[in-house]
């Protein structure tokens, strides 16, 4: 499967049970990124994709649910125990530091490998940075 | 008689006189010289009469926040059951610069920290997820100093298992700010702020390096970020409510405090406001122990209002701490305290003096953070998009988070 995430400077990704940030254009792209497969959410997650054209696929136990070809948008779960179904990561850099108590927990930068980059503009963030890393 | 003893005094005057000047085919020396001056002189009066339209637009603002703050008092008052003359709404009576038994024991003001804890917990959402940290406690019902532990490394503390002490009554889904007098120490007070789309700038900070707060002190470590100690730091960042070198929001804080401590918070109140258009309820209160001039920090609560709390709810304690540098908090006055340093504090300024304000030219970056001066090579491979030329002290970029290049070193 492949996870999707946002990550601060430090890999932050939540503070005080809420997500860090948030951008539209993100949302955007993730949904051009798995370009009509199945996304798997859990429950804090599903309002991002409120607006989105098909519906995600929401449950508690979206990672221990998921196919090899699907696509798991993480925002406030450990994924290090699934991390041998993992085959490919999306990581969005919001590129600011945020407050943070819950850290992304997989050493992506020694694990995988970084295999394309794309910087571009947020709708409230300056430049986000996608990477996607590989096995 | 000196034609000054004539001259105009109302814009239109100017302008009539300009003209009348205009329009003599030849001008003598001396009225070549009146005709400039009066020129001068039309030109600030225009200024200023810009500059009091602001004022008094953003007063109207300040107004309709005072008369929220009011509210907020009246209902602290009832709720402490505390014995107060003043029946009706009037402007807030703010304790400016706290000190740290004002918290304790509960004085009451519309920013007051210390409200009943069944409102708090009552403005208070649910985790809005389950599995990050652990459950919530019980919240108390207000703050003190002494439930902050030492500073061990994190910038921040959270207070309150992360609740703010709003009440309901604080709560408002109109955008305004509100800001303290100054007390009679020249000390910042509470700041609080409803924050909408419609508070936040739309243009550049400008200058802020004509403000000096109390405690003030320009001193350079080798081992400070930026090398400067303390920054101006705005209680409520500007990018939350655009307001700049206003000296009811600007305090002396460290270098860590700003961007480690406070920047954090706000860039996350930033982003949630930008993206869903909702309202943050802030208030960002300086903490002073007795009569220091130095607050030991910061205080941030916010609490998102139209979705109770769902998208942002934070109570945080923020340090005017510096790793390895030792603080007098009652001057500002600060030395070395870590294990190495190449070289002894560089006092550039007299605690006294007037603020050492140079103006230079230099090329921002505004992408990466870093300055220039014109001729570095860098801003030859610097995008036009995020360039940006700036006229101005270095001190007061700096203080806006840029950082000098280390090619050119300006």
């Amino acid at each position: 499967m492949t996870v999707i995430v946002c990550l601060d400077n430090a890999n932050g990704m939540m503070f005080n049970h809420r997500r860090q940030s948030r951008d539209a254009n993100v949302i955007r792209d993730i949904l051009e990124t798995i370009d009509g497969a199945s996304l798997l959410v859990s429950p804090y997650s599903e309002p991002l994709f409120s607006q989105a054209e098909y519906r995600v696929s929401v449950s508690d136990s979206f990672l221990a649910d998921a196919g090899a070809g699907d696509y798991c948008f993480v925002e406030n779960t450990s994924v290090a125990e699934f991390k041998e179904k993992i085959s490919k990561l999306v990581i969005y850099k919001w590129n600011r530091d945020y407050p943070a108590d819950f850290y992304f927990d997989i050493d992506y930068a020694n694990d995988y490998k970084l295999d394309t980059t794309l910087d571009f503009c947020g709708t409230s963030h300056e430049k986000i940075t996608k990477e996607v890393y590989v096995r | 008689m000196s034609f000054f003893s004539k001259k105009p005094k109302s814009i239109a005057d100017f302008e009539k006189e300009i003209e009348k000047l205009r329009q003599k085919k030849k001008l003598s020396a001396r009225n070549s010289e009146r005709l400039e001056e009066y020129e001068k002189q039309l030109s600030s009066l225009k200024t200023a009469e810009e500059a009091e339209q602001k004022k008094k637009a953003r007063q109207k603002k300040i107004a309709i926040g005072s008369i929220a703050a009011s509210l907020a008092l009246v209902t602290c008052i009832i709720i402490a059951g505390c014995i107060s003359e003043r029946g009706t709404v009037e402007p807030p009576e703010v304790s400016p610069g706290y000190t740290i038994s004002d918290f304790s024991t509960g004085t009451t003001t519309p920013s007051d920290t210390s409200v009943d804890s069944s409102s708090s917990s009552e403005a208070s959402a649910p985790p809005a997820t389950s599995n990050a940290t652990a459950p919530a406690k019980e919240s108390n019902s207000s703050f003190s100093i002494s439930e902050v532990p030492a500073y061990s490394g994190s910038p921040y503390a959270v207070i309150n298992n992360n609740i703010p002490y709003f009440t309901e009554s604080d709560y408002t889904t109109s955008s305004y700010e509100y800001y303290s007098d100054l007390d009679s120490l020249g000390r910042c007070g509470v700041c609080m702020a409803s924050i909408g789309k419609d508070l936040m700038p739309t243009e550049e900070r400008g200058s802020i390096g004509s403000v000096k707060p109390t405690g003030w002190r320009t001193v350079k470590y080798d081992n400070v970020d930026g090398k400067y100690l303390y920054n101006r730091c705005h209680l409520i960042g500007y990018q939350l409510s655009g307001e700049n070198a206003n000296t009811k929001n600007l305090i002396t804080g460290t270098r860590y405090l700003n961007i480690q401590g406070m920047l954090p918070f706000e860039n996350m109140v930033a982003d949630y406001v930008k993206e869903t258009g909702n309202h943050i309820l802030y208030r960002s209160t300086p903490i002073f122990e007795g009569n220091n001039l130095l607050a030991s920090g910061v205080l941030l609560e916010a609490y998102s209002v139209e979705d109770k709390g769902e998208g942002i709810c934070f109570n945080v304690y923020c340090y005017n701490v510096q790793p390895d540098i030792s603080i007098d908090y009652a001057t500002g006055d600060s030395s070395f305290a870590g294990a190495q340093q190449t070289e002894p504090p560089k006092q550039t300024e007299q605690p006294n003096s007037p603020v050492q304000n140079v103006e230079s030219t230099y090329i921002l970056n505004t992408n990466t953070k870093k300055f220039h001066y014109p001729s570095c090579s860098s801003v030859k491979q610097m995008s036009d998009k995020n360039k940006q030329t700036y006229t101005g002290s270095r001190d007061d970029l700096i203080s806006q988070g840029y950082d000098p290049c280390k090619k050119c070193n300006p």
